[in-house]
C-alpha cells in the first residue's frame, strides 16, 4: 500500500462519508464570496491603491509616447538608461529616447524591466502578469527597476473580475500568474519595511489612455 | 420582575459588598430580586481546567435553583458567559436538558448588561465623585459584548469623568488557575495593565469581575501603589450608604 | 525540528526576563496589531467574509479525500508530479530522491513552515545538498543556527545589533547598521545563489483543486525567484491546504495578508501550475509537489477538525497576551502562539506538550481575530479535556478541582467551609488587608498581593440581614 493510500483511506475513515460531494458542482458553479462594493472610478481607484503600495503611476496617451516618459522618469532619479522588455514592446522607439532596452529575457544584472500586464485590479492596485513565450516572468523579477505598462481599459475591478477575463482569453492556466502589488519588500528586521528586498526596488505603472 | 441574583463564588468570599450593590441596583431598577441560598459556584474553574463532568452537575444544579425567574443578574462577565454562551454546549447531546438550560441561559444576562437593557435603568443611585479608568474583562467582551454598557451607566453619573486606559480590553492575566500555575507570566500581564492604569492617571480602576480586580489590585499594591481604588462597577453605581 | 515544549514553564520564565526580546515583542504589538486593525476595516462585509472563508475552508475538510484527489489529478494532467508524505521523515526522503533523480548540488529554499517540522534542512545537508534560505528572516535564522519564533515573521526575537554583528561575521563585510544597508547586503549575496541554484524549495500557501496550481505569498520577491530561475522547484505543503476553486482562494487572500502583516495584499501572489512550456524561457523543467500529512488527518472527524482551516496568518500569535510576553520559542516546536498550542499537542504528542494547552487565560483574543473563526478557547479547553480525561493533569490540582467540586455540590458544607476559610485569610490580612504570602499559591503572592477578604461571606451577610429584616429591623 502506498503513504498516497494510506492518508486518504485514514481521512475517508475520519470523515465516514455515506455519499461522495457533489464537487464537480461546486467548481462548475465556482460561485464569488462577498465582494467590495464596485468603485464608480476604476482608474482613480486602481491609481489610489496602487500609490498606497508605492508604486509609482505614469501616463501615456500611446505607446508611441511609451519611451519619452520612461526615459524622463529614469533621468530624473538618476537612474540607469539600459535594460530589457517584453517583445511586444521590441519596435518601440527606445533609442531615439535614449534608452538601450533590448527584447529579451532578464538576466541578474539587468537593471531596467519593461513589461505589459494581463489587467490591473482596482481593489487593491495589482497588476496581474501571465508568464509565457513572449510575456517572461523575469523581466518584472530580476530588475532594479520594474515598468509595467498597462491599458486603462484592462482595468479590473477584483481579482474574482481577472478569472472571468482569464477564463473568457486563455485556454487554460499559464505556467506562472504573478499578481504583482508594489516593490518588493521586507519588514524582517525590527518590523521596519524596507522596500526593494530580491525583487525590484521601484514598480511603475505606466497607465495606457484606450 | 422577578430576579434570582446569582452573586458568585468570588463576591461571596471575597467582597459581599458587591453583592449588596447588585442588590440595591436592581431594585433601583424595580427589579424584585431573590437570593437562592444553595448556590455556590457556577463551573466555570471546573469546565476550563478539563473537568467537563462537574461543570455539567453545577449546570443542572444552577438549572433547578434559578429555572423559576424571569431573569437571571449575576455581577460578573465571566460567570454570565459560563451560563449564557457555555452552558448550552455542555449539554449539546442532552436534548432534554437542552431544551430547559438554553432558555435560561438567554435570561441570564451580566449586571450592567442588564440594567442599561432589560431594567433600563435611568436615575443612577451612586454618588462616586472622581475620575476612573475602566478594563474590560474577556469574558464579558468577547463572549456577551459587553463594552459600551458599563460606560454609558457611568456618563449617566454626573460626578464621574471616565480616562480611558491604552489597550482596556487586552487580558490582565488572572485566568483563574493560570494566575497561579504561569505566575510570573500572569503577573506580567497584570503588571503591563498597572503600567496602562496608572499611566491614565485616574482615582479608581474600575471593572465588572472581581477575578480581575483582585489580580489587578494585587499587582498594583504589590507595586507600591496604595492610592489607586479598585471598585467593581456596581460599587460605583450603587448607593454605598446603607450597604452591609 | 526537537521538541522542547515540556520545558515551557521554564522558558517562558527566561523569556520574561530577556530584555532585548521584550523590546522586539513590542515592536511586533505595534506593527502586527496595529498593522490589522488599521487595514481589517477595508472589508466591507468583514463579518460575512470570515463566515465564507471559514466555510470554504470546511467545505475541504469535510471532503477532504476528494478535494486532494481532484488536486492531484490537475496538478498532474498539467505535468506536475504529486507525492504523498506521511511523516517528516518522508518529506525528507522524497525531497533527496528528488534532488538525487535531477543532479541537484545547490537548493534555494523560501520560507515552508512544514519543512520546518520535518528538519529538511539538516536531512538534505547531510545528503550532500548545499541548502540557503532566502526570506531575509529565514536567511539570518540559517547563519546564525536558530529556530524561527513566529510563522510570518521568523526573526522577530533579534534586533537590528545582533543582526549588524552577525552579518559583519559571517559576510565578512564592514559591519552596517542601517536597515536598508543591511537589507542590500543580503541581496546582494544571495542574488547568486539564486541564479546558481539546481532546485528551489517553497511552500505553498495553497493549493487549488480547480487547477491544480500551487499558490504562493511572499513580500520579497524570494518566493518568485527560487519557483522561477532554477531547474526544480519543490512546493512542500500540508494536505489540508486544498481550496477549491481560483474564486475561493480570493475571498481567503481578502483576509490573510490583512491578519497576518497588515497589508491589504502581499506584494507577490504567484500561481504555479505545471512544467516550463516548450517555448518559454523561465520556469522549472520539473515541478513537484509534496502533499504531507504528519500527523494532519488524524484531526480530522473530531472536535478539533476546525483547526485544520487554519491558513498560517499568525494573528493568533500577534493578539495574544501570552505570545506577546514570551514570544515564539518558549512554546518549544514550530508553531507557537495559540494555534501552536493546539497543533503542538495534537501534532508531537500532549505528553510531551502538557503545559500548552493551559498556557492561556482563554481570553478569547485569538479567535475575534482569526480569520476563519477558528474556536481557539474551546479546542484549548478540549485538549485540557483529554488530559484530564488520560489523568495526566498533576495530582494536586486533581486533588484541587476534587474537593472544589465535592463542595459547590453540597452546599452546606460549601458554606461552611468559605465562612471558616475566609475568617481565617481575614485575619492573615491584617490592617493592610492585604496577604503577601500565601502557602501553596506562591504562584500568585511572588509576584502580587493578596487583597484579603471582608471577613464574612456574602452569604452570611446576607442571611443575617434577611433575619433582620424579618424581625422588622432596618437592613444592616
Amino acid at each position: 500500500m502506498s503513504a498516497r493510500d494510506r492518508i486518504l483511506g485514514r481521512i475517508s475513515r475520519a470523515l465516514q462519508h455515506s455519499q461522495p460531494a457533489a464537487i464537480e458542482a461546486h467548481l462548475a458553479a465556482h460561485p464569488r464570496g462577498p465582494l467590495p462594493p464596485r468603485p464608480h472610478d476604476l482608474i482613480a481607484r486602481f491609481k489610489e491603491r496602487a500609490l498606497l503600495l508605492s508604486s509609482d503611476i505614469l501616463h501615456a496617451d500611446s505607446l508611441a509616447q511609451v519611451p519619452a516618459v520612461l526615459a524622463a522618469y529614469l533621468r530624473e532619479r538618476g537612474l540607469p538608461a539600459q535594460g530589457v522588455c517584453w517583445p511586444a514592446f521590441a519596435r518601440l522607439e527606445w533609442s531615439s529616447a535614449g534608452l538601450q532596452i533590448q527584447a529579451r529575457p532578464a538576466h541578474g544584472q539587468d537593471l531596467v524591466g519593461i513589461t505589459g500586464a494581463f489587467c490591473a485590479i482596482a481593489e487593491t492596485g495589482t497588476l496581474m502578469t501571465l508568464s509565457g513565450a513572449e510575456t517572461q516572468a523575469s523581466a518584472s523579477l530580476l530588475p532594479e527597476t520594474h515598468f509595467a505598462i498597462v491599458q486603462t481599459a484592462r482595468i479590473v475591478a477584483t481579482m474574482e473580475d481577472s478569472w472571468d477575463l482569464l477564463r473568457k482569453e486563455q485556454q487554460r492556466l499559464p505556467r506562472a500568474i504573478n499578481f504583482i502589488s508594489g516593490p518588493s519588500r521586507t519588514a524582517d528586521i525590527e518590523q521596519t519595511v524596507t522596500l526593494g528586498a530580491h525583487g525590484p526596488y521601484r514598480v511603475v505603472v505606466v497607465l495606457l489612455s484606450s | 420582575m422577578r430576579v434570582g441574583l446569582f452573586f458568585t463564588c468570588l463576591v461571596d468570599a471575597m467582597r459581599p459588598r458587591i453583592g449588596f450593590a447588585t442588590i440595591s441596583l436592581l431594585e433601583a431598577a424595580g427589579c424584585e430580586v431573590s437570593v437562592p441560598q444553595t448556590q455556590t459556584c457556577c463551573g466555570q474553574p471546573g469546565y476550563n481546567s478539563g473537568d467537563r463532568k462537574t461543570s455539567q452537575a453545577l449546570a443542572l444544579k444552577f438549572l433547578t435553583e434559578f429555572e423559576g425567574f424571569d431573569y437571571v443578574v449575576t455581577p460578573s462577565g465571566s460567570c454570565a458567559s459560563m451560563i449564557r454562551v457555555h452552558y448550552p454546549k455542555l449539554f449539546q447531546d442532552n436534548p432534554a436538558v437542552l431544551a430547559r438550560i438554553a432558555p435560561l441561559s438567554l435570561r441570564t444576562y451580566e449586571l450592567t448588561d442588564f440594567l442599561l437593557n432589560i431594567a433600563k435603568l435611568e436615575n443612577i443611585p451612586g454618588q462616586f465623585r472622581g475620575s476612573l479608568t475602566y478594563h474590560d474583562s474577556c469574558s464579558g467582551l468577547r463572549d456577551l459584548g459587553v463594552q459600551k454598557q458599563p460606560r454609558a451607566l457611568l456618563a449617566k453619573m454626573p460626578g464621574v469623568a471616565i480616562q480611558e486606559m491604552q489597550e482596556s480590553t487586552t487580558c490582565c492575566g488572572f485566568g483563574g488557575a493560570f494566575s497561579v500555575k504561569f505566575g510570573d507570566l500572569s503577573a506580567r500581564m497584570a503588571d503591563n495593565k498597572c503600567t496602562h492604569i496608572e499611566a491614565a492617571g485616574t482615582d479608581a480602576i474600575v471593572g465588572g469581575d472581581l477575578g480581575c480586580l483582585l489580580n489587578i489590585e494585587g499587582r498594583l499594591r504589590r507595586r507600591g501603589n496604595h492610592k489607586t481604588q479598585v471598585l467593581h462597577i456596581a460599587e460605583v453605581l450603587a448607593d454605598q450608604e446603607g450597604d452591609a | 525540528m526537537q521538541v522542547a515544549s515540556i520545558h515551557f514553564k521554564r522558558n517562558a520564565t527566561a523569556k520574561l526576563n530577556d530584555e532585548n526580546l521584550q523590546q522586539a515583542l513590542a515592536r511586533l504589538q505595534t506593527r502586527f496589531v496595529g498593522g490589522r486593525a488599521a487595514v481589517i476595516g477595508e472589508i466591507a462585509e468583514l463579518e460575512e467574509t470570515r463566515t465564507a472563508a471559514a466555510a470554504i475552508r470546511d467545505r475541504v475538510l469535510q471532503n477532504l479525500d476528494q478535494w486532494l484527489s481532484h488536486f492531484e489529478q490537475q496538478a498532474t494532467a498539467r505535468g506536475a508530479t504529486v507525492h504523498w508524505a506521511e511523516s517528516g521523515a518522508d518529506v525528507n526522503r522524497i525531497v533527496a530522491e528528488i534532488a538525487v533523480r535531477h543532479d541537484v548540488r545547490k537548493a534555494a529554499k523560501s520560507k515552508s513552515m512544514v519543512s520546518e517540522e520535518c528538519g529538511l534542512n539538516e536531512a538534505l545537508e547531510a545528503q550532500g545538498i548545499e541548502v540557503i534560505e532566502t526570506d531575509l528572516g529565514e536567511y539570518i535564522l540559517q547563519l546564525a543556527h536558530e529556530a524561527p519564533s513566529h510563522i510570518v515573521a521568523p526573526v522577530v526575537h533579534k534586533n537590528r545589533e545582533e543582526i549588524s554583528d552577525l552579518f559583519a561575521e559571517k559576510h565578512r563585510l564592514p559591519r552596517k547598521t542601517g536597515i536598508s544597508e543591511l537589507c542590500r547586503e543580503a541581496r546582494e549575496i544571495l542574488r547568486p545563489q539564486f541564479l546558481a541554484a539546481d532546485m528551489g524549495i517553497s511552500g505553498a500557501n495553497f493549493l487549488i483543486a480547480e487547477t491544480g496550481s500551487a499558490l504562493i505569498v511572499t513580500n520579497e520577491g524570494n518566493g518568485r525567484l527560487v519557483t522561477t530561475l532554477p531547474r526544480v522547484h519543490v512546493a512542500i505543503t500540508g494536505i489540508e491546504k486544498v481550496v477549491p476553486t481560483l474564486e475561493d482562494v480570493s475571498t481567503l487572500l481578502r483576509l490573510l495578508p490583512r491578519s497576518a502583516t497588515g497589508q491589504s495584499i502581499t506584494n507577490y501572489v504567484s500561481i504555479l501550475t505545471g512544467n516550463k512550456g516548450a517555448a518559454d524561457h523561465d520556469g522549472p523543467e520539473h515541478f513537484h509537489i509534496i502533499l504531507v500529512d504528519n500527523g494532519r488527518s488524524s484531526l480530522l472527524g473530531g472536535e478539533m477538525q476546525p483547526m485544520l482551516r487554519c491558513i498560517r496568518c499568525g494573528a493568533c500569535m500577534n493578539h495574544c497576551p501570552v505570545y506577546q510576553n514570551i514570544g515564539g520559542h518558549a512554546y518549544g516546536w514550530v508553531y507557537p502562539g495559540p494555534m501552536g498550542s493546539i497543533l503542538t499537542p495534537t501534532f508531537v504528542g500532549l505528553e510531551n506538550a502538557p503545559d500548552l494547552p493551559n498556557a492561556s487565560t482563554l481570553c478569547g483574543a485569538c479567535a475575534a481575530v482569526c480569520p476563519v473563526k477558528i474556536p481557539l478557547p474551546d479546542l484549548l479547553r478540549q485538549l485540557r479535556e483529554k488530559q484530564m480525561a488520560l489523568g495526566m493533569k498533576p495530582w494536586p490540582e486533581r486533588a484541587a478541582l476534587k474537593l472544589w467540586s465535592w463542595l459547590a455540590l453540597h452546599p452546606a458544607a460549601y458554606a461552611l467551609t468559605t465562612k471558616i476559610a475566609v475568617r481565617a485569610l481575614f485575619l492573615a490580612g491584617g490592617t493592610e488587608g492585604l496577604l503577601h504570602r500565601l502557602p501553596g499559591a506562591s504562584g500568585w503572592t511572588d509576584g502580587r498581593d493578596f487583597p484579603a477578604p471582608q471577613g464574612k461571606t456574602f452569604r452570611e451577610r446576607y442571611n443575617r440581614a434577611f433575619r433582620e429584616n424579618r424581625h422588622g429591623e432596618k437592613r444592616a
